[in-house]
């Protein structure tokens, strides 16, 4: 045996030996036999059932209590018929799981972008019917709740005339569970936040799209709370095109919001009218049961 | 009066009482890993039924839609086929909800299913941080750590478990191998690795509920859309793990269930000495 082969050979020793001390380190201990009365066996047995027992018991009343009022319905268990689905642990669960996203949140944290090679389709998910196009040349957005006190509306030669544009490759997260990568450009949301500053103790914005429909056309108005800090973040668009080209009415001609730290439905086709608000302004999704913070 | 008593790991024990007055049993589980080995049950059970209705509202197996109903879900599909050839089990409204009528809070509940879902999920991490507390003071770790030998000895156990239900059929005496350490070497693959799967599906879960901020954690799943199958099939895991865990339990016998709801256990192994004085 050469010296090379006997260093190799002790190497794979002393591998072998500092696995097996390790293992050694980590492997089981014998279990302690312990020596007890059977009668005490007997207790320890009746108390931990009972314990278990009733811990089982609690589960099931506390579980059942969150479930809804469909599944009661289904499993033949609706005692109050039509509670309204008021669950207070799962609201508290909504809400817990809001503040551990806005902890979260960082204004400084950039999402992650895409090469164009990595673009996918992106369905037009109007939740209702489509728009009719006709309202796109008398389109205005009206900005409320400024530190002016005034009321700005400008239409969209002025703001694409006004602003610089920027560009993005980044991914739109629908809750329902698909995912799109797509090319838009628009302005920050944080330079017209400059342009036209809000009022001082503003901390939210209400953006709304009054020519959003309903299932059956009828007219629905579409509105989401966005805080401010979501706002200001570079990534957060006034989106204007998508691939490339302006806007089409799928999309939300002419500007729509594009924030992809949040979840799809926060980001609103269509804007009319932004209006900055000291307290938290209602959410169209956050009335139908969906949490209202939506931070990816 | 007193007597010695040689355990086999060298511990004394000595007793003034005489035997028949006495048991010997070994602590088994931990308080706070019994508590939360029973918590995980409804846990599990409220993520898969509330994370099966959460699939239904974006399915990740999907194809284009289909001609007639422009389904394009295979899980509806599954649930057509069995309305199709065994009707008798069918008594629903639409036979595409068939499966998540019956295994998720059902179709149309995403909002909903999205709230138990994170209920549960923020009680599966808060029970999992139990579980691992109970693991570490009551020293049940180490039994759970993979060891060299086990290649071999979950060999042994498997080719076991493969030849029982011809033992039964044939009528023959099947030995089962025996080890000296608490768990058998498939018995620790099981355990050791669904404790991992539970890291796993807590971990892709995040990856796939806050792509943006976490995307770090995302990308090490290969993306929002990779982890998302990471996540889905976890759950099978989980699923998978029960059926055996639940028939070996009850072949194993009483003492083995007892021990998860008491934590001790009559099987001790018990000294020579012990035996001769009987």
């Amino acid at each position: 045996m050469s010296t090379k082969q006997k260093d190799a050979a002790v190497k794979t020793g002393m591998r072998f030996e500092f696995l097996k001390r390790l293992q050694d380190a980590v492997s089981e201990r014998p279990l302690e036999a312990i020596e007890v009365d059977p009668s005490s066996l007997v207790r320890w047995s009746r108390r931990d059932l009972l314990l278990f027992g009733a811990g089982g018991v609690a589960t099931l009343i506390v579980g059942g209590s969150q479930l809804p009022s469909e599944v009661l319905r289904r499993l033949g268990l609706d005692f109050y018929k039509n509670d309204g689905d008021n669950r207070r642990l799962l609201s508290k669960a909504v809400r817990v799981d809001d503040d551990v996203s806005a902890a979260l949140y960082s204004e400084h944290h950039l999402v992650p972008t895409y090469a164009k090679s990595q673009i996918t389709p992106l369905k037009n998910n109007y939740n209702g019917a489509t728009p009719d196009p006709s309202y796109i040349p008398e389109w205005q957005l009206t900005v409320d709740g400024l530190a002016s006190g005034l009321s700005v509306s400008v239409n969209i030669r002025t703001l694409l005339g006004s602003f610089r544009l920027h560009e993005q490759i980044t991914r739109l997260v629908c809750v329902e569970g698909w995912s799109a990568i797509s090319w838009w450009a628009g302005l920050r949301f944080d330079e017209l936040l400059r342009v036209y500053p809000p009022k001082s103790d503003a901390k939210w914005a209400r953006m709304e799209s009054s020519v959003n429909r309903g299932p059956w056309g009828n007219p629905d108005p579409y509105y989401v709370s966005l805080d401010l800090s979501t706002a200001r973040h570079p990534q957060t668009l006034l989106a204007t095109h998508l691939n490339g080209k302006p806007l089409t009415v799928e999309h939300g001609a002419p500007l729509r919001l594009i924030a992809p730290v949040k979840l799809g439905l926060k980001n609103i086709k269509a804007i009319t009218r932004i209006t900055y608000t000291k307290d938290e302004p209602p959410d169209y999704w956050a009335k139908r049961g969906y949490s209202r913070y939506d931070g990816i | 009066m007193s007597r010695v008593m040689q355990l086999t790991d060298g511990k004394i024990v000595t007793s003034a009482r005489p035997l028949e007055d006495r048991a010997l049993v070994v602590r088994r589980h931990h308080l706070l890993v019994r508590i939360s080995h029973w918590l995980t049950i409804p846990l599990l059970i409220g993520l898969i039924l509330s994370g099966l209705s959460i699939y239904w509202a974006s399915p990740i197996y999907h194809h284009g839609p289909d001609p007639q109903s422009g389904n394009t879900d295979y899980l509806a599909d599954a649930g057509t086929l069995l309305c199709a050839h065994m009707p008798w089990l069918c008594h629903d409204a639409d036979p595409a909800h068939w499966v998540y009528n019956h295994f998720s809070l059902g179709p149309f509940m995403l909002a909903v299913a999205l709230r138990v879902h994170w209920l549960c999920a923020y009680l599966f991490m808060l029970n999992g941080l139990v579980f691992l507390i109970g693991l570490g003071i009551g020293g049940g770790w180490r039994p759970l750590v993979p060891r060299l030998s086990d290649a071999g000895g979950g060999l042994q156990m498997a080719r076991y478990y493969v030849g029982v239900p011809y033992a039964i059929l044939a009528r023959r005496r099947r030995v089962h191998p025996g080890f000296r350490t608490k768990y058998n070497p498939l018995q620790r693959l099981a355990y050791c690795s669904v404790v991992v799967a539970g890291f796993l599906a807590v971990a892709t879960g995040w990856a796939i509920h806050k792509p943006a901020q976490l995307s770090w954690l995302t990308a090490i799943f290969g993306g929002f859309d990779k982890a998302r199958v990471w996540h889905f099939w976890l759950m099978w895991f989980f699923v998978a793990f029960a059926g055996p865990h639940i028939v070996l339990v009850f072949a194993d016998g009483w003492d083995t269930l007892r021990s998860m709801i008491t934590g001790w256990s009559t099987r001790v192994t018990r000294p020579k000495a012990y035996e001769h004085e009987h």
